[in-house]
């Protein structure tokens, strides 16, 4: 008799081990975790050439309250054929996602990303503005 | 039953160990008998793509036991007949202890007929291993060339190695031309050769590049220009009548082409590269060019795809060494 208790015990407590390990993970669209942060803002903004070499003579201005990107790029960038990399709050993704080489030359309509948070529900855009080098 | 079981441990451990004793029972080491007929071998020792004009190395060994025989000639065929300087090396080659390759002469300098290129021994040789240098010709171009390496005895025996078939480039390349600036500064693709302004007058319709150096920024210097580039990257430079041709032109870098670098990096650069390459949307010019650096380029006319690499970049001296591969669609 002692025996059969001990099988149902161990049988109950695999039950509660495997129900425990059991989360809900949601994904998005894209395969990606949702998770509960808010957080919502591009921390690092990268601009390569063809060459996979940067492009940008300084650092670029992230504002996060105008939610702009200003870059200024060498005298002589090939503007049309560009590689713009971003770093993002943890949990946070890209629109659109960047799948190779970008054009950027049209200096008066400057190219929108948007940011959106790790929950989802957070989306900012992003201005990024490009001044070349003068002479 | 129960007794008979704590035997059968003991009984395993012992088959094993008894196993692993008669497994390391080695056989005495005899010396390989050699074959006692004529023997050859064959390898290409050049990497990279077939180009024309340009050399292609390869080795062939032969030997017969003494008690046989010795070596009477080595010849190789090929399928195109090498460009004059194609030769098959009369001497043998041994590594010293230091690294250096030693020449023993062995026979009488290759001579070449109809694609084949012979070497006579005149000396008692058993064994060598003889270089062969095809100059790739301009019949092979974009065809596929075979090599058949042959070796004769004196007890009449004659031994054969097959290698191929190889297909050589379509493209063509130039290496270490140097441009400065202010001379000989306009660059053409279907020439593969560079002009200074009198050049340039006289083929206005073959300039595609300018090189020139510039500082009014710290990220001009070295640049090479289309003609009909925006006047803006070609400051100070004032073209002879009729340069005017445009060209779609994509930096590189860390393309260190070994036919056109000689440096450490196995990277070949094949008529594949050229056939796959898209730079519609490339600009016409590249500035701020170092050492080790390039450009794609695709000429106005769109009759040649080329790169052009930089060997070397000399501020102090507005000068620098390029070198190209061109590719003609």
């Amino acid at each position: 008799m002692k025996k059969y208790i001990n099988i149902a015990c161990a049988v109950l407590l695999m039950t509660f081990v495997i129900t425990a390990c059991k989360k809900d993970n949601p994904i998005d669209e894209d395969g990606l975790l949702i998770t509960s942060r808010q957080e919502c803002f591009v921390s690092n903004f990268e601009l390569l050439g063809t060459d996979f070499v940067t492009v940008r003579t300084k650092a670029a201005t992230i504002d996060t309250t105008a939610q702009t990107v200003n870059v200024t790029v060498m005298f002589g960038t090939d503007l049309k054929n560009l590689y713009p990399q971003f770093t993002l709050a943890q949990d946070c993704k890209l629109e659109p996602k960047i799948t190779g080489r970008t054009d950027f030359s049209d200096l008066a309509n400057p190219k929108v990303y948007t940011v959106v948070s790790g929950n989802r529900k957070i989306r900012k855009d992003y201005k990024v503005l490009i001044t070349v080098q003068p002479r | 039953m129960k007794r008979s079981h704590k035997y059968i441990l003991p009984l395993v451990l012992l088959g094993v160990a008894l196993t692993g004793l008669t497994s390391c029972d080695k056989k005495d080491y005899a010396l390989p008998a050699a074959k006692d007929v004529l023997q050859n071998d064959a390898m290409k020792r050049t990497l990279g793509p077939s180009i024309v004009a340009d050399t292609v190395e390869f080795v062939y060994a032969m030997g017969i036991l003494p008690s046989k025989g010795k070596l009477v000639s080595a010849e190789v065929e090929a399928t195109i007949e090498g460009a004059t300087g194609t030769f098959l090396e009369h001497r043998s080659f041994y590594t010293n202890n230091t690294g250096t390759d030693i020449p023993v002469e062995v026979g009488a300098p290759s001579v070449s007929s109809k694609g084949i290129t012979t070497v006579n021994f005149n000396k008692d040789t058993s064994a060598a291993a003889l270089r062969y240098y095809y100059i790739v010709p301009e019949a092979a171009r974009g065809k596929e060339v075979s090599f058949t390496f042959r070796a004769k005895s004196s007890n009449g025996e004659t031994a054969t190695y097959k290698l191929g078939p190889y297909k050589v480039s379509k493209m063509d390349m130039k290496r270490l031309i140097p441009v400065s600036d202010g001379n000989n500064m306009y660059i053409s693709i279907e020439d593969m050769a560079v002009y200074n302004t009198a050049g340039a007058t006289a083929n206005p319709g073959k300039i595609d590049l300018v090189y020139l150096y510039r500082t009014f920024t710290s990220t001009f210097k070295h640049a090479l220009v289309a003609p009909a580039a925006d006047p803006i990257y070609l400051p100070g430079v004032t073209l002879p009548t009729g340069v005017n041709r445009d060209a779609k032109i994509q930096r590189v870098f860390g393309l260190q082409d070994y036919n056109l670098a000689r440096l450490q990096f196995g990277i070949y650069i094949d008529d594949k590269d050229f056939e796959t390459l898209d730079i519609s949307n490339g600009v016409n010019y590249a500035v701020n060019m170092k050492a080790e650096a390039g450009i794609w380029i695709q000429t106005a006319d769109k009759k040649y795809l080329a790169y052009v690499y930089f060997n070397s970049a000399n501020d102090n001296n507005k000068n620098a060494v390029i070198s190209i591969k061109r590719y003609a669609l």
